[in-house]
């Protein structure tokens, strides 16, 4: 017996989706908290953990990822996988630079010239 | 006769599952791109929040945080009416399919509505870069660039939900009405709803982005 969804809309029922909708409510609500926490840097790391998950429901079940064939799930996880390059490949400029990046300071202004060593 | 019981694939295809498949399987090809679009966008965000972590801080306080929060509820919600709508096509439920269908519409204009309001409430607020920005204490200069980000994405992903709902309007008002989706063959919804879908994940990473910046 499998408790997975049906996702065939041929055969779907609404109710795997009510409840998959509410966990995604729950789970925005849950990155509304982090933001209050004053957890810093963290904050947006958690955030988009939160978002990465339900990035996958949404292309689990809404986009009916589940049960297609294995070139969609390719397509869905090439665009992420470009990403990579891009993000990994540009980063390596960023955080070869000096002081860079700077964490969050309440006191004031935090972006100041590195200083050079000579 | 119904017009659908003579629908025919295209010269091209074998039959409707076929070129159903097709379609799908271009819509996906098209969210590739999109992926990359907005995760560049967004990796541009990150860099300057990396670099200016307390003007951003400072601006984003300006956002209006329940037209972001009402914005994510509705979107959700749309997605949901959507893959309801595309079920009740799969089955044959003409009239379930119609009314989901105007339930997502009628959803998206609200997320236009509410957008339009913040837009409203943020020229109040003189937070539009260029043309009326004032900026706060404490934010210095950079943190203008906080809200060019804001009004990039927001108005990029408010023109991807108007061509999502007018597609959704084109399958009401042309393509239900000649009878052309059917129990046989409902790819057009089904596409639409993926691309539907995807506009509703990009605002999962807006909203953190803009709406969840600096509130502790």
């Amino acid at each position: 017996m499998s408790f997975a969804p049906e996702t065939d809309p041929r055969k779907a029922r609404a109710f795997p989706f009510v409840v998959a909708w509410l966990i995604l409510l729950l789970l925005g609500g849950l990155s509304f908290w982090v933001a209050l926490l004053g957890l810093g840097p963290w904050a947006p790391t958690v955030q988009f953990s939160i978002a990465a998950i339900q990035t996958a429901m949404l292309f689990i079940l809404f986009m009916r990822l589940k049960g297609s064939p294995s070139l969609k799930w390719v397509l869905a996880v090439s665009g992420f996988f470009w990403l990579l390059f891009l993000y990994g490949l540009s980063m390596t400029d960023y955080t070869n630079r000096q002081g860079w990046p700077l964490m969050y300071d309440p006191s004031g202004p935090s972006y100041q010239l590195p200083q050079r060593s000579r | 006769m119904p017009r659908s019981a003579v629908l025919q694939p295209e010269i091209q295809y074998a039959n409707l599952a076929q070129q159903g498949e097709t379609a799908e399987f271009g819509m996906w090809v098209f969210l590739v791109n999109e992926t990359i679009f907005f995760g560049a966008l967004i990796f541009t965000y990150f860099l300057y929040r990396l670099t200016y972590p307390h003007e951003f801080a400072v601006a984003a306080k300006d956002a209006v945080l329940w037209c972001g929060s009402l914005n994510f509820l509705l979107l959700l919600t749309s997605s949901l009416t959507m893959v309801i709508a595309i079920n009740a096509a799969a089955q044959g439920e003409r009239r379930a399919m119609i009314l989901w269908l105007v339930a997502t519409v009628a959803l998206g204009f609200s997320f236009l509505g509410v957008k339009g309001f913040e837009y409203y409430l943020d020229f109040q607020d003189k937070v539009v870069p260029v043309i009326n920005y004032v900026a706060k204490p404490g934010e210095g200069r950079t943190g203008e660039l906080f809200w060019v980000f804001y009004w990039v994405a927001t108005a990029l992903h408010a023109v991807h939900l108007s061509i999502g709902i007018g597609l959704v309007l084109y399958v009401l008002l042309w393509k239900i009405r000649r009878g052309e989706i059917t129990p046989a063959y409902y790819a057009p919804l089904e596409v639409i709803g993926i691309y539907w879908s995807f506009v509703d994940t990009v605002w999962l990473y807006l909203y953190p982005c803009i709406y969840l910046v600096g509130r502790s």
